[in-house]
Order: structure tokens, then sequence, then C-alpha cells
């Protein structure tokens, strides 16, 4: 038995020629084991970075890993949008299905399994993959913690995605990953945008709802010279389902990057939305919404490092949170000395729906440069009294006035994201879980009230 | 019994006294203008026959068309008919002008109106009003100019047909030329199903809405009741001569 915790050389080395892996990737598998078994788990009393999530008592390591593909995934978000999607599918731990539309395919786009990409596509895997999860001295990189690294070792299930240069993708490529086995589940994602390439990749994650596991994820983008890539991630998961999230974008010149984030299911979610800001006049926009709710633990770090000159970062999270849960928004942002002209916000806003509840937001901010634009806020709050009033006054029940606001609250993140489905998917599951909750155990803030008496 | 009959009415908002004692009858076909400096206790008036929860009722009653208000809550005020146009109305993000709408509509006239037939309403309702289609996916009041949210304000009215529209300083921050577009917008809605309360500070609204009787509040209680010449007369001489009546000075 191969678990999480306690993997051997000899059993990644067998899985990794079972799997077909040429030696390259065998041999990076075991130097990574190799640095992964050296390692300890994190230690959320001493690593900055594991502060916002109790690892020992959050997160069980000792999990055999799963290889079944034995599940059968969900109807997907995407399966109403009327077109074939290039998509690919890991469930349980194997690539089980990937689809790659014939018109695309012709233009170069590639959506296929990473262990045969790794001898198909030599040239662009064995350059990319893991150059975001091993330490660079140039300040690229460095999220080598263990469990990212026994990633790097045991990724069990892979996707590679190439869209050539220049070749601009109207539909998104759809990455469905799924669990309904327990254990521990360790996706892999690289993708590899050419130059001036335009491409969004959505990640949905779902599970069976009594699934008892934890999903180790790794995702590598590369996105080359004035390349547009939208990356949407959907947290979907079962109560019982553990996500440990390093979904991780490198951007170059002129490129463009948003990433939106929705997270809803999960018993625990740590997710890491970076991007290494390494070409000058990058751009990226890391979105994220969440709603959590009893006995959920939402640790959300979008981390942007300004490694060029003339970059810009914008971050916006909006949450909401509801009977015995926890979030943590921890915006980390990194400024080199070199990368003059950076302009960058930060802005995390919640609302605090029932007592027992509980939200945290720190922004960490490390400035090496003295020439740069840099904001940052956090706005914490319940239900306005003010707007509930407007609305009520109106004739609309007070019920539906809360659902109006609630979900109004967090539209404001979709506001310049035309994803097709994104903004529809997020917002319906969000009206849904206002809509099982006990309304009437909503706060409601009447210091807005306050403002009115001028008389 | 008139259709809104305001007896003996006592307002606090935090703990202080500010209505002691209004009485007011309105019936539907009927514009009554509520004017008085400012802190005499008009917008006060205003808040609590629409169910303002900042403001509580310490004594007296509010009734409409026989059911007293005071137990009600500002969504089941407005399902009998009863809307108050504010004077400072309220951003509310992420919630679309349409959206909002077509709930309130839906819930006032406790039916699901046909999409089609709402937004056909809706739209020249806007047209009325010199209000631009681009409203129509902007949020709540959010970004609008002073004047935007005041025709805003009134368009939702022209939707909603309530039976009482109290008008809250409606008129003021609005230049003539908005001033005239709402109020003539305010006199499609009269009729004799429909009773006007205008709150006013000034006069000048008068001039575009006939009112068939003004009342002048001073201190929380209204001093002085008459005809349009009321008004013409606080237009020449302001409220001095009421504060000289009636004591000490605001």
């Amino acid at each position: 038995m191969t678990t999480l915790s306690a993997f051997t050389e000899d059993d990644l080395a067998a899985a990794s020629a079972a799997a077909g892996e040429p030696n390259w990737l065998t041999d990076r598998r075991l130097a990574a084991a190799k640095r992964a078994l050296d390692l300890a788990w994190p230690d959320s009393r001493k690593d900055e970075f594991w502060r916002s999530t109790p690892f020992q008592q959050r997160i069980d390591v000792d999990r055999e890993l799963v290889r079944s593909g034995a599940g059968d995934p969900p109807r997907s978000f995407t399966d109403g949008l009327g077109l074939t999607l290039p998509t690919a599918r890991i469930v349980d731990g194997v690539l089980t299905e990937v689809t790659v539309p014939e018109e695309l395919a012709q233009r170069g786009v590639v959506v296929t399994d990473l262990s045969a990409a790794a001898t198909d596509h030599r040239g662009l895997v064995e350059a990319h993959l893991g150059s975001l999860t091993t330490n660079d001295p140039e300040g690229t990189g460095g999220d080598a913690d263990r469990t990212i690294t026994a990633n790097d070792a045991a990724w069990t299930a892979g996707v590679f995605i190439h869209v050539p240069a220049e070749v601009e993708l109207d539909a998104p490529i759809v990455v469905r990953i799924h669990a309904s086995e327990s254990g521990a589940h360790l996706p892999r994602v690289l993708a590899v945008l050419g130059h001036h390439a335009r491409a969004s990749l959505y990640l949905e994650h779902t599970s069976t709802s009594d699934v008892d596991a934890l999903v180790d994820q790794v995702v590598e983008v590369i996105a080359a010279d004035a390349a547009k890539l939208d990356v949407a991630s959907f947290q979907l998961w079962g109560n019982k389902v553990d996500h440990l999230a390093l979904q991780k974008v490198q951007a170059h010149r002129d490129s463009e990057i948003r990433h939106v984030s929705v997270t809803i299911g999960g018993r625990t979610v740590r997710l890491l939305p970076e991007t290494d800001l390494v070409g000058p006049g990058a751009q990226t926009r890391p979105l994220g919404v969440y709603f959590a709710d009893e006995g959920q633990w939402f640790d959300l770090q979008p981390y942007v490092r300004h490694i060029a000159p003339n970059a810009s970062s914008d971050v916006l999270f909006k949450g909401a949170l509801q009977g015995n849960s926890r979030t943590v928004f921890r915006g980390n942002i990194f400024v080199h000395r070199d990368a003059v002209g950076t302009d960058t916000d930060e802005n995390n806003k919640y609302l605090i729906l029932t007592e027992g509840a509980r939200a945290d937001a720190t922004p960490f901010l490390e400035i090496e440069c003295a020439d740069i634009t840099a904001g940052h806020g956090s706005a914490t709050g319940q239900i306005d009294a003010l707007q509930l009033y407007y609305l009520t006054s109106r004739g609309i029940p007070r019920d539906q006035a809360l659902r109006l606001i609630v979900t109004g609250f967090f539209r404001e993140v979709f506001s310049d994201v035309e994803l097709p489905g994104v903004q529809d998917a997020a917002l319906e599951r969000i009206e849904a879980l206002v809509e099982a909750a006990d309304l009437s155990s909503f706060q409601v803030n009447d210091a807005s009230l306050q403002d009115l008496r001028d008389e | 019994m008139a259709d809104l009959e305001i007896r003996d009415l006592h307002v606090e908002a935090d703990d202080t006294p500010i209505l002691r004692g209004v009485d007011l009858d309105l019936d539907k076909g009927r514009t009554i203008a509520l004017m008085g400096p400012n802190g005499s206790g008009k917008s006060t008036l205003a808040y609590a026959i629409a169910g303002h929860p900042a403001y509580e009722v310490t004594g007296g009653t509010i009734t409409w068309k026989g059911t007293e208000l005071n137990e009600l809550t500002p969504d089941e005020r407005a399902q009998l008919g009863v809307f108050l146009a504010m004077q400072y109305p309220v951003e509310v993000p992420g919630v679309s002008l349409t959206n909002f709408l077509r709930t309130a509509v839906n819930a006032v006239r406790d039916e699901d109106v046909p999409v089609r037939e709402f937004m056909q309403s809706l739209r020249s309702e806007m047209a009325e009003l010199g209000v631009d289609d681009s409203f129509l996916q902007r949020s709540v009041n959010e970004g609008f100019s002073g004047g935007e949210k005041k025709r805003f304000e009134i368009l939702q009215a022209a939707l909603l047909r309530p039976e009482l529209a109290v008008l809250d300083e409606t008129d003021s921050g609005l230049d003539v030329d908005a001033l005239r577009i709402v109020a003539e917008g305010v006199n499609r809605l009269s009729g004799p199903d429909l009773g006007v309360l205008i709150i006013t500070h000034y006069t000048r609204i008068l001039r575009y809405i006939t009112a068939d009787e003004v009342h002048v509040m001073f201190e929380g209680r209204i001093v002085a009741s008459g005809g349009a010449e009321l008004a013409d007369e606080l237009e020449e001489g302001g409220y001095e001569r009421i504060r000289a009546e009636h004591g000490v000075s605001v």
C-alpha cells in the first residue's frame, strides 16, 4: 500500500513505469520524493504560510493514494453551454477521458495525458513541469513545502494542455476532477500558452457527498508574452474533502491573467492562486468568491510576485460565512527591488451572516522597491439594515430581500468577468445556499440607520 | 373616516422624541403638502408611515384604509399600497435595477407579471421620465447622481402604482428641468386612486404640483393649516412668522 505520508521510491518507480513515463520523468519523481521525505509536514505554529490552516488538526496525510478511476462525475455546469468543449476528466486518481474537438486539434491545441506528453511533447513538458514548484533564487517558485513536493513526486493523474502561439480560443478548456473513493488524490495540471495565445481553463472539482478524501493538487501554467489566460476554479466538494491547491501562473511580458475561484464545498480548502509576474507589463487579477458554512475552513491565499517592472495586480475576494465556519484571506504581495512601476491593489470583503462564524483578513506585503503604487483594503460586515429596509419598503418580503442583498454582494466580483457559464454557475450555487439557510438567524447591522437621523 | 388617518402620533428616534402629537387626514384623490423648517419632524412622519426601523412609534395611530399600520412590516405596508419616495435613496450594490423592480412589482401585485409585459411597462415609464436604457443593467442607486436617484424613486412609484405616495423632499437637489420632469411624473400618477403627501421645505415643487391643502409642521406638531395660499405666504415671509408665533427658534 502506498500512502501520501510514506510512499517509497520503489512504489513511485513502479507506478511511473506502469504509466509508460520516460526515464527523465521517473528520475524527477524520485528526486522530488527524496526531497519530500526529507521535509517535515507543515507545522501551523511555525510555518508562516500555514498559520492560517491548522494542518495537524485538519489534514490527515496517512491516506492511501487513490488510483482506481472508478467513480462517475456529476453533471458539469459547462454541460449547459451547448458546446463540445475540450475536456479532460480525472476521476479517482486516473485520467479517464480526454476530448479535443477536431477543429481545435487541427489548430494545434493539445489536451492530453501528462505522462504520455512527457514523451510526445517532451520539450515543453521537461522545460516547464515543476518549474513553478521548485525554489528559484530569482524569487519565482518557492512553494516547495511537503504538500507540494509530495505532488511533484507522486501525482497519479496529470493533464497537459498546450495552446500554441497566436491561437485564440473562445470556448473554455475544462478539466474536471472528481473524487468518489476515500484516500489521497494527487491530480496535476500543466498548461502552456504560447505568445499571443488566448484561452480559458476551467477547473471543476467535485466529489460524492460521503467520500472522505484529501486532494493535494498542483496546477502550473506558463503564459508566454502577451498571452491572455483566464482560470476559473470551482471548489464544489462534499463536506468531508480537504483540498490543498497550488494553482500557479507564470506571466510573461504583457500577458493578461485572471484567476476566478469559487469556493463553496469542502471541509478544508486551502487555495493558493498565485501569479509570478516575470515579464514587464504583465497583469494579473486574482478574484474569488467563497461561502462557508458549518464546519468548513477556507484558507484563501492569493499570492502575487512582482518580479518585473510595470506589471499590475488587482486582487478582489468576497466571502460570506454562516454557522460555525472559519475563513482566512491572506493576500500576499511581493514586489522585487527591480519591479519599478508596479501597480498593485488588493481587497477582501466579507459578510458574517450568523453568529459563530469567524473570518480573518491579513494583507501581507513585502515590498523591496519604493517606486510603486500599492493599496489594500479589507471590510467586514453584516447585512446592511438600510439596504434591507429600502428593498422591503418596496414590498419585497424580508427573506427575498436578504437573498437579493447577499447575491448582489458577490456580483461585484464578476462585474467584468465574461467567462461563459462562470458567473451564473457561481451565483446560482450561492443563491441556493442562501435559499437553504435559516434566514431568521441572519444578523443585520443597523449602524447605517443612524446616518438618516439628520432631522 | 379618511383613507389615511393619523391621530396623536408620537415618534422617537434614538430615544429622542421628535413627533409630539400629530393629527392628519388624507383621502385618495387628494394632494397634501406638509411644510416646515429643517428639524421640524416632517421626514420622521414620512418614515413612520413607511415603517422605517429607526423610528419608534411611542403613541397614537396611523390608520390606512382602516388598517392600523404600526405593527406591519415595511413590505406589508407596501403591499397595502403605501409608497415612500425617499429623500436619500439607498444604494444596493450588485442588485440590478431590472431585477429589483421586477421582484418588487411581483411582490406588490402578488402575481408573476410576464417578463415581456413588465419590460414593456418599464421601458415606457423610463422614456416618460427621461431615464436612459443603460440604467437597466446598473445596480440600484449605485453611482446615480442626486437627480437620477429622485427620478428612479418616481419610476418605482409609476411601476408599483401605490394608493398613497409620500414624497420626502423629492424636489431637493433637483435643477429646474429635473424638477419639472419629476413633478410631471407625479402628476401622471395622480388621480382618484392616489393620495399624495408632499413633504418639502421649499415651495418650488408646488408650482408644478397643485396641493389641495398645506400644513406646516413645527417642533413635531402641525401648527398651521390652510389652502395653497399658505404656501404662498411661506414663500413670501419664510418660516419667521411661524417661529414667532410658536416660540423657540430652531
